[in-house]
């Protein structure tokens, strides 16, 4: 049998509309839901820090489970709020912490009021290591001791780095001694430097008294003898007691669970007044593009939920150090919006 | 002896597959070592530690290494550490050399790389505890002697310098970021320029532009007809290397490769300075420097041996006190961090194995690197053999594509690429200098940052004179190597008076 190319065309016709139809079909399917290759983009640039590796296990496991190709990349705040912003099909999500919002009440350039630019997405982990350390050799032993000596005049430098996490627990020390000791509080100095290796230097350098890091980043550093320029001690952890309790009882590195609840509340107490005291945990969440399909918000909310009711996730983030603190978008949604409220309080009150 | 026994088939399979890897990311104009370590970083949760670690040490040496390659042959740095490559490599390529200038730079590679290696491995607590008494004093004094070479490497001292000084101009448009401790506000731009210029231009689109595409430009202007005929180009045993191309440069190839292991040391301060640095040595404490820039093997060895040396010498403050020295070990700590290992100063006695793992992948990584770049030059050389209009559109293409993904798909790079590359072209036209403006360029936001956190933190300018013994060395240097441009623009201008005499 021969077939004649008007034929040979005619099935041909047939065939792609037959599979256009039937690929349409599929994607019909799927609206509201994500496909294709997502991208996870990131507030840091850094591959080395907290935001990339929390990031990493959250999306891997989400890769897993839906069966997606998932990237993280590490782009950086701006960047990444950009390319959320050019992205409503959900093809790029956004996974980034407090700073989020933190930025835009200290009113640093490029970051906007997330609750109203952006869908706040489910929170997924705590970095319990936001820490505050000064010289081994330092005349002060506890952060009690930093708040008296600011109350009676001394100047204390701190080494944040401004505008956001860094800068919180400088807000509510200073905002502890405007409260404890009144008009005292400018005796308290920020030194703005960047890195986590800018801040160390500074403290080698005798240029500071204090600096902001992390249990990550310095634990080491506190294990060295007295006698070493480089060696630290921790005088706080700004995790809530909670927080730390849920660390593995090895803790990080040679330093204890134990020893590390010795650096948070109630044995540290950073006033906000009356009676409270000021805490802070770094908590990781999803962001989404305001027009994104609320199926895909759904959806994620929903793999997650499995993936946590599994329990094999937990076990990596706190084999990493992290605190597991899954809450699906909406409780999230509410809980970081008044999270903001009360740091809020404190940023203005010591504008 | 432990680690001999992690040591298996699959580590050095991997060290050498990533060496590979890598110089192919390293030779692809604007690819760079940096992006293959991160596009192989989540590997290393399939891989392990030790076996990721040889993968992306391998993938380290070979991409800083494969940059010499499009250097050389195209006058296109592969990564920004390779500037100084172009200068030396491309005269010789043009003049039909390109397999020994390719020759020279592997050799200094690879000595570079394992002088850097050594010094790492017997000195590197020592060492970071050198690298802290360098605050932010010290590290704006090693930048302003980098950027001194700025007067030395011009014809014409007056234009270099004001060629160098809109180079810093360019670097610091954009915000002064709070990641640097600044106050995150944009300047030097009008305001419907921030959703482009907020972080400034990126370096490598800038890079590539303007050596690449405006080359590629000046070419396109004289035609097609190619100036590199094939029998001008001199290859295998007629290429015109030997080994005693290496003779009397012993000092400059371990001055070179201390200098690239030592900038590599001190976090902040960055790859291409090491290269550049490098270079000015070379061109002032060299007998006869006067080649330098027209085609000397010596600039080759003093920046391959300089870049290679980096890897090294980054490595040191990252596993002796947790803090990449560049860019790529920036990326690399990323390793430790997903396996959940603490890089800081307790690393190296906490985690022995680790270290001599990580030793032996990066002296195996150099060896695979020379014997691979070695044996394969005579190929690779022939690059410039590839008639001119099907060469330059393919490298037209790789430099978009490297633009547009260097950080992650951002579309206002590649127009800075184009625009750099009309720049470039413009540049030369007016007869303005490239090397001096892009070398204000990589150092210019560095020095502002280092010199306003001085100020801020020691609240006076005499603390630049002042600060320590360290301080005063460098400002010899700086003083040492502006007397030696001064001296040798007078010397050039005496010949030219008594040549245009004669």
């Amino acid at each position: 049998m021969t077939l004649s190319k008007k034929t040979l065309a005619g099935l041909g016709s047939a065939a792609v509309m037959a599979s256009m139809t039937f690929g349409a079909g599929i994607a019909m399917a799927q609206d509201g839901q994500l496909r294709g290759n997502i991208r996870v983009v990131i507030g840091s640039t850094s591959t080395g820090g907290d935001t990339y590796q929390n990031s990493s296990i959250v999306v891997d496991k989400l890769a897993e489970h839906l069966d997606l190709n998932m990237k993280v990349d590490a782009v950086g705040a701006s960047s990444a709020f950009r390319t959320l912003d050019r992205d409503a099909r959900g093809n790029t999500l956004m996974i980034f912490h407090d700073q989020s919002y933190l930025g835009h009440l200290y009113g640093v350039e490029g970051y906007e009021n997330i609750f109203e630019k952006y869908t706040i997405g489910p929170t997924v982990a705590i970095n319990p290591g936001n820490a505050y350390l000064v010289p081994k050799d330092s005349p002060y032993e506890t952060l009690d001791e930093v708040i008296a000596a600011v109350g009676d005049g001394e100047t204390v430098r701190v080494a944040i780095q401004p505008g956001g996490v860094s800068e919180i627990g400088f807000s509510a020390l200073k905002n502890a001694v405007s409260i404890e000791h009144p008009g005292q509080e400018d005796n308290l100095v920020a030194v703005n430097t960047g890195s986590q290796s800018d801040k160390n230097q500074q403290l080698f350098d005798d240029q500071v008294d204090m600096i902001h890091g992390s249990v990550q980043a310095n634990e080491q550093y506190t294990r060295l003898a007295e006698d070493d320029q480089k060696a630290m001690r921790f005088v706080w952890l700004t995790a809530r007691q909670d927080t730390i309790e849920q660390a593995p009882e090895e803790g990080l590195g040679k330093t204890s669970r134990e020893q590390l609840l010795e650096y948070v509340e109630p044995n540290v107490h950073v006033t906000m007044g009356d009676d409270e005291t000021f805490t802070f945990d770094k908590e990781f969440f999803f962001l989404y593009n305001k027009d994104m399909d609320p199926g895909i918000v759904e959806q994620i909310d929903e793999a997650l939920t499995e993936i946590y009711e599994e329990g094999e996730i937990q076990e990596t983030q706190k084999n990493s150090f992290f605190i597991p603190n899954f809450k699906p978008s909406d409780e999230a949604s509410e809980y970081l919006n008044e999270k903001m409220s009360r740091y809020e309080e404190i940023i203005d009150n010591i504008k | 002896m432990e680690f001999l026994s992690l040591l298996d088939v699959t580590f050095f399979l991997l060290a050498g597959f990533g060496a590979l890897i890598g110089i192919i990311f390293g030779a692809i104009p604007g690819m760079t070592a940096t992006m293959a370590v991160a596009v192989c970083l989540p590997l290393t949760y399939a891989l392990g530690l030790h076996h990721g670690l040889a993968l992306l040490l391998g993938l380290y040496v070979g991409g800083i290494s494969g940059g010499m390659v499009p250097a050389v042959l195209l006058n296109i740095p592969g990564t920004p550490s390779s500037i100084t490559t172009t200068f030396d490599g491309y005269p010789m390529a043009r003049k039909g050399e390109g397999e020994k200038a390719l020759r020279v730079c592997v050799i200094a590679s690879v000595i570079g790389g394992l002088i850097s290696a050594a010094v790492l491995f017997l000195f590197a607590p020592m060492l970071a505890d050198f690298s802290i008494k360098f605050s932010y004093v010290e590290k704006f004094l090693i930048i302003l002697l980098a950027l001194s070479v700025i007067a030395s490497l011009s014809s014409s001292m007056l234009v270099g310098i004001f060629s160098g000084v809109i180079g810093i101009w360019l670097s610091l448009i954009g915000d002064y970021s709070i990641s640097d401790g600044g106050n995150g506000k944009t300047r030097l731009m009008a305001d419907f320029m921030e959703p482009y210029l907020f972080e400034g231009f990126s370096l490598l689109p800038v890079l590539i532009g303007i050596f690449g595409i405006s080359t590629i430009l000046l070419e396109a202007e004289k035609g097609v007809k190619s100036e590199l005929s094939h029998e001008r180009v001199k290859f295998g045993k007629g290429s015109g290397f030997s080994l005693g191309l290496f003779k009397g440069r012993l000092t400059n190839l371990v001055r070179s490769s201390f200098i690239g292991t030592f900038v590599g040391m001190l976090p902040g301060v960055g790859g291409s300075a090491a290269s550049v640095l490098a270079y000015t040595q070379e061109k002032n404490l060299a007998r006869d420097s006067s080649q330098m820039g027209k085609g000397a093997p010596q600039g080759l060895i003093a920046s391959e041996s300089a870049n290679n040396a980096l890897t090294g010498g980054a490595l040191i403050p990252l596993l002796s006190l947790g803090i990449p020295g560049d860019s790529t070990t920036a990326v690399l700590i990323g390793a430790f961090t997903l396996q959940g290992i603490q890089v800081g100063p307790l690393f190296i006695p906490e985690n022995a194995n680790t270290w001599y793992i990580m030793m032996t992948a990066l002296v195996f990584a150099n060896v695979v690197m020379f014997f691979l770049m070695f044996f394969a030059i005579k190929h690779i050389a022939k690059v410039v053999m590839v008639p001119k209009h099907i060469l330059y559109p393919i490298i037209v293409m790789m430099c978009v594509v490297g633009a547009y993904a260097i950080n992650y798909g951002i579309m206002f790079d590649v127009w800075t690429l184009l625009i750099f590359g009309i720049l470039g072209y413009l540049i030369q036209k007016v007869g303005l200098e490239v090397a001096p403006l892009i070398i204000g360029f990589i150092l210019g936001s560095q020095a502002e940052v280092y010199f306003v956190k001085s100020l801020e933190s020691f609240g006076t300018l005499s603390i630049f004179f002042t600060k320590s013994p360290i301080a005063v060395v460098l400002w010899l240097l700086i003083l040492a190597s502006v007397a030696f441009s001064i001296a040798m623009s007078l010397k050039n201008r005496k010949r030219d008076r008594e040549e245009q005499i004669g």
